[in-house]
């Protein structure tokens, strides 16, 4: 799995991202084979372009379900691009709403006299330093570079702009940093059925040197960011960026390999809570939060492509 | 007082700029810069020439602070000009003794780095993955070793940012016909599970094992201890801290925000700011065992390299008092 980008939005931008292009999908479709089609395709395009992205897979099932649904009462593409539009401004203000919420619940962290270290550029992150501002907390941030895409570059900006003394390290001055650190605070990509993060590559790194520290490490995480498929066993596949952006040229003639994962797994342990917008939890209580949230252990939750099966099933059947 | 020579001038402020870099390669460079500077005197008493000489190792060692090569090789000419001259030896005498050490020191860095190489290399299997960290001669100097043994090895490089002198060692390794593979600094806890061993060099050991190397190091030999990899710290004997005995600590250069961030950009921001050091401390309870060129120590048994190497110079050091111990950055 190679990607050809070397910078990563964050996990929730690209989501709304999404949402938007499908939602522009969905309108231009004339009929509903063309719309299932085009529902399919963009789904499984964005999720090979971001399979680690749980937001993504969540959203993109609650789509497919709701297609089906709408599709089996009828067919009449009017309805069913009313219906499915109406989803996706559902599930942009439900996770607009949850991101929000986790962020609040994790700004309560933030003290004063705090020394905050972070991640590339995580908008559940920003938003709980936002908050943690309106409430009249004083504190410092300091925020790794992130290499190789350097978004740390992007938030440390942000950040100063917003008034928060901001310091920008490289990626290897984590450790040397941690000493006068006082927390830990990241966003997610994915969190995985034992509680273990998804989130960009470095991350488990500043996990461990905080956990050797005893620096406590926040989750920010609303619950669509649970990834329902390593329940099953599954692994999460971890992208990485195509070499030729990141070996410089001459190296590469004479032979030197490139190795530039985007993400990295940061196992429970190392955190010390997940702010979803269900509350505070911890990492190794993620079932107990996914049987509240959906009634039985595990969730009954179908896989992306029976529900492409069955939406096609349907439209033979027209 | 005496000017210093341009020759000199320029050499500390390669250093300076690390266009001369790599704690075994400034030690040499200072070693240098004391011979020519001693073939440049045109003064003409003994006295006046280890003044002038003395001065010259002050402005030497204050280009880079943390490496204590760069004292350490200063102090290996010196005092023997110091003894020398107690002895009553005459201007030419000393000319001669300035230069002739000089020599001997870059020889003896040159074979130690050689040396290491061997030694290091025994401790390479056929078959392991090597990690590496920033541009280290006696490091690859064993990974080098190891390969040319007829081992097959693979390597990770660290691309060592702010100022990426992990392409140097790609590069290096890789004209050597190693297969090297480049990743970020932050990947080096993800790769660590395929990791065989590391290895990396040093910028000074401290008397009681801990390794100050290019910041980075100590994150490594961390997530190298999680994962119950081992670690090798490749270094010379001049690269031990004799002040350190004395309880001394090594000064961590932090170096100019515009390595890691266009200045122009900072300038926008006032709020922002660059933490730039260059070094960082790896305890010894992290570190396998101190490749010298005199043999495999465990780190905690620094003191001995310490004292029976630097006896004298700690000595001289306490006898300055501890004012002049270190020189100033």
């Amino acid at each position: 799995m190679k990607i050809l980008r070397l910078s990563l939005v964050s996990a929730s931008r690209h989501l709304e991202e999404f949402l938007t292009k499908l939602k522009a999908e969905i309108s231009s479709s004339k009929n509903v084979k063309e719309l299932t089609n085009r529902l399919a395709t963009t789904i499984e395009k964005e999720i090979r372009r971001r399979p680690t992205s749980a937001a993504l897979i969540n959203t993109s099932r609650r789509l497919l379900e709701k297609a089906y649904e709408l599709m089996e009462v009828g067919l009449d593409i009017d309805e069913v691009r009313a219906g499915l539009v109406q989803e996706i401004d559902d599930l942009m203000r439900e996770y607009r709403a949850a991101l929000e919420v986790a962020a609040c619940i994790a700004s309560k962290r933030i003290l004063n006299g705090d020394r905050v270290i972070t991640i590339s550029f995580s908008l559940g992150v920003l938003q709980a330093i936002k908050k943690a501002i309106e409430n009249g907390k004083k504190f410092e941030v300091v925020v790794l570079e992130s290499r190789p895409g350097s978004e740390g570059i992007e938030l440390a900006k942000t950040l100063a702009s917003m008034g928060v003394p901001t310091t920008l390290i490289v990626d290897s001055a984590a450790r040397y940093h941690m000493k006068q650190a006082t927390r830990v605070l990241i966003g997610s990509e994915a969190v995985a059925a034992n509680g273990a993060v998804v989130n960009k590559v470095g991350t488990s790194l500043l996990a461990l040197a905080a956990n050797e520290a005893r620096v406590r490490v926040f989750v920010i995480a609303p619950t669509q960011k649970f990834s329902f498929e390593t329940i099953h066993g599954e692994l999460i596949e971890i992208p990485t960026i195509n070499p030729s952006l990141f070996v410089p040229q001459d190296l590469a003639e004479i032979g030197v390999k490139g190795y530039a994962p985007l993400f990295d797994v940061t196992p429970p342990e190392y955190i010390d809570a997940i702010a979803t917008e269900r509350g505070f939890i911890a990492p190794q209580a993620v079932p107990f939060l996914l049987r509240e949230l959906y009634g039985s252990w595990p969730p009954r939750v179908p896989e992306l492509s029976e529900l492409e099966m069955k939406l096609k099933e349907v439209l033979h059947r027209a | 007082m005496h000017e210093l020579p341009e020759r000199v001038l320029k050499i500390g402020e390669d250093i300076k700029s690390m266009r001369i870099r790599g704690a075994g390669r400034i030690a040499r460079a200072a070693a240098e810069a004391l011979a020519i500077a001693a073939e440049e005197f045109r003064g003409k008493n003994p006295d006046e020439f280890v003044r002038y000489l003395s001065s010259i190792g002050r402005y030497l060692t204050a280009t880079r602070p943390t490496a204590v090569s760069l004292p350490n090789a200063v102090s290996y000419v010196l005092s023997r000009v110091h003894n020398a001259l107690r002895s009553g030896a005459s201007l030419e005498e000393l000319q001669h003794i300035t230069i002739s050490t000089s020599k001997q020191f870059i020889e003896y860095s040159l074979a130690a780095v050689e040396r290491i190489g061997k030694i290091g290399a025994r401790r390479i299997e056929n078959g392991d993955t090597v990690l590496t960290h920033c541009n280290s001669s006696a490091a690859i100097s064993i990974i080098a070793h190891a390969y040319k043994q007829g081992k097959t090895m693979r390597v990770f490089a660290t691309e060592t940012r702010p100022k990426f002198q992990g392409y140097i060692t790609a590069r290096q390794l890789a004209k050597e016909g190693i297969d090297v593979t480049l990743i970020p600094d932050s990947a080096v806890r993800l790769v660590m599970k395929r990791v065989d061993k590391v290895v990396v060099g040093a910028d000074a050991v401290t008397a009681n094992g801990a390794v100050i190397n290019k910041v980075g190091t100590s994150q490594i030999a961390l997530a190298a201890k999680e994962a119950r990899v081992r670690v090798f710290v490749a270094a010379e004997t001049y690269k031990f801290s004799p002040v350190t005995v004395l309880g001394e600590l090594v000064v961590i250069e932090e170096r100019d925000p515009s390595e890691v961030l266009n200045l122009e950009i900072l300038r926008q921001y006032t709020l922002l700011k660059i933490r730039n050091p260059a070094f960082d401390v790896t305890p010894p309870s992290y570190i396998d065992a101190i490749v010298t060129e005199l043999g495999v120590i465990p780190p905690q048994a620094a003191i001995m390299i310490l004292k029976d190497f630097f006896g004298w110079a700690i000595q001289e050091y306490e006898s300055r008092g501890f004012e002049e111990s270190e020189p100033s950055a």
